[in-house]
């Protein structure tokens, strides 16, 4: 009874599971089947063609660089534009300061993704808001809209409050007492970041890093909505398959290679986040003989 | 006075400004632009109208959206946190082989991009035969949302004694009695935030329900989607104004209960 009751209770999920599991991999299985020409219908044999036609096709590879990069520059903006407002979040001696900020990013959080992608086409449009306070300082209009940029902007708004949430649980849990204590030191402000904040907030960092970096790979609202077709990713370019070449077959191939680099990112991340992990502890270990006792603030 | 208490520079509260600006303004643009008397937005505004409010509720594709989209939340949110629960349970309370394992393949849905989730859905209900349109959203979100809610239970339980249940057991209460007269009330915060997020993700997502909606069943993002490429009005500013006051709602209601920081600090 006792062995059997954790099995009982995760039954529910493992139908669940089930489920998800049934349909992702006879969706993968479709992958090796061909699409019919001009039929709605696909059949054998069985076959790798997809998957060459895929790695073969120049324009392929260049969706998936160009998917990677978009990831690789949502995530750099993210910790740039995010750790500060972080910090501020979880250092403030301000209760109004922490309530605004948390207000501010949990509605936007909840305000959804929709509601977003259209507010950047009202911002960065040709008639936007942007360009039209730049037409009314006698300024040129600026190509805001249908590029990589919109594409960046959106998704990096998208990921904020991701990140922002995630990174401040992390820089929460570190005592100040320890910033204090170098302080007293004589440590500079710049010291303290680079030597004990810095070091400590690194597997938050990393863990909220690849939420954003999950978001940005898998972005497909806003280059559909803020791309003007021109901007193509991974995702963009399956839902294209699909809707306007009715090649599931290619699509699934697709899928499948876009899954691959999805789990290698992640699993490259999981990599970095147990090596930080590790040097935390080794710090945290020898931190009684460095740094003196502080007292809790 | 050292000089340490305030714990960052100026530079640092201007980059956090920045940073906060660059995040609510759309929310903030929206708003303004749903009141706006003018379909192009202009600067300040020339006066108030609700006209694109009535417009929104008045569209009957977008009423149809509207109560699909609440329909699917409404089911998916409490099957969620009833399949979550217990899974919680499981995983914090008992040891058992795969447990890391199970973990991984439950948040897994996290990663995997939603247009491909949303495509293996399709075959999938296509081949069983339900077909696409409100049941087989109703599945996908299910799977969809069960990590968003199984991951504030999980944080929730890890701080919740386990003795005060061990004590109750022995005072004479049965197992499930113990669980739900001690350990449940205070899964609460938990509870919560995982039916917050479930609700809120079931509702807004887009990339996967794309692929299961049909001419009769429609959801809000799939509505506001098409109406953004046809037309040029702010009725879709509207729409998202009354998502936005929603979850502005229920960002109070959990102030008033379990207060923000308790919230998130369970995500």
């Amino acid at each position: 009874m006792k062995r059997a009751t954790p099995f009982l209770l995760i039954t529910p999920a493992l139908l669940v599971l089930g489920l998800f599991a049934v349909s992702l991999f006879s969706f993968i299985g479709i992958s090796f089947l061909k699409q019919d020409p001009g039929g709605a219908s696909f059949g054998g044999p069985l076959s790798l063609d997809n998957y060459a036609k895929a790695i073969g096709s120049e324009y392929v590879r260049h969706v998936a660089f160009q998917t990677f990069m978009l990831a690789v520059k949502v995530t750099a903006l993210a910790i740039l534009l995010g750790f500060p407002l972080a910090y501020v979040l979880a250092r403030s001696p301000s209760p109004l300061v922490r309530n605004t900020i948390l207000f501010g990013l949990v509605a936007t959080f909840l305000s959804g993704g929709v509601t977003r992608a259209y507010a950047w086409m009202l911002i960065l449009g040709n008639k936007g808001v942007v360009n039209s306070i730049l037409s009314g300082l006698g300024l040129p209009a600026l190509p805001l809209i249908n590029n990589e940029f919109a594409v960046i902007v959106s998704v990096l708004n998208f990921a904020m409050p991701f990140f922002v949430l995630t990174l401040f649980g992390t820089l929460q849990a570190i005592p100040v007492s320890l910033e204090h204590a170098a302080r007293n030191l004589g440590a500079s402000r710049t010291r303290v970041f680079l030597e004990v904040t810095w070091p400590l907030a690194l597997p938050g960092l990393v863990a909220a890093s690849s939420l954003v970096f999950a978001i940005g790979l898998a972005a497909f609202l806003f280059p559909e909505l803020l791309g003007g077709g021109k901007v193509h990713v991974s995702a963009t370019s399956i839902y294209q398959k699909i809707q306007t070449d009715y090649d599931l077959p290619s699509a699934a191939a697709l899928s499948v290679l876009f899954l691959a680099l999805t789990f290698a990112v992640f699993a490259f991340f999981g990599l970095v986040q147990r090596s930080f992990a590790r040097r935390v502890q080794k710090r945290q270990q020898a931190a009684p003989e460095r740094l003196p006792q502080a007292q809790p603030a | 006075m050292s000089n340490y208490t305030h714990p960052y520079t100026a530079g640092v509260s201007v980059a956090a400004g920045v940073a906060l600006f660059f995040t609510v303004a759309p929310v903030l643009l929206i708003l303004l632009y749903a009141f706006s008397p003018t379909s192009y937005l202009s600067f300040p505004p020339t006066g108030v109208t609700l006209k694109w409010f009535s417009n929104f509720f008045a569209n009957t594709r977008f009423q149809n959206a509207l109560w699909n989209s609440l329909g699917i939340a409404a089911i998916v949110t409490p099957i969620s946190l009833a399949i979550a629960l217990p899974t919680a349970v499981a995983i914090v309370r008992h040891e058992f082989t795969g447990k890391k394992l199970l973990l991984g393949a439950l948040l897994s849905p996290l990663l995997i991009p939603g247009v491909i989730t949303g495509i293996a859905f399709l075959s999938f209900a296509v081949s069983v035969g339900i077909g696409t349109g409100f049941r087989a959203i109703v599945l996908a979100m299910i799977c969809f949302t069960l990590p968003f809610s199984l991951r504030p239970l999980v944080a929730n339980l890890h701080g919740v004694d386990h003795d005060l249940e061990k004590a109750a057991r022995n005072l004479g209460a049965g197992p499930i009695e113990a669980f739900f007269r001690v350990t449940l009330p205070q899964l609460k915060p938990g509870l919560i935030a995982g039916a917050v997020f479930a609700f809120v993700e079931a509702i807004d997502n887009f990339a996967i329900t794309a692929f299961l909606t049909d001419v009769k069943t429609s959801t809000l993002p799939i509505e506001a989607f098409g109406y953004i490429r046809d037309f040029d009005d702010p009725t879709v500013a509207a729409m998202a104004s009354v998502l936005i006051a929603l979850s502005v709602v229920l960002v109070f209601l959990i102030e008033r209960v379990v207060g923000l920081d308790r919230f998130l600090a369970n995500r």
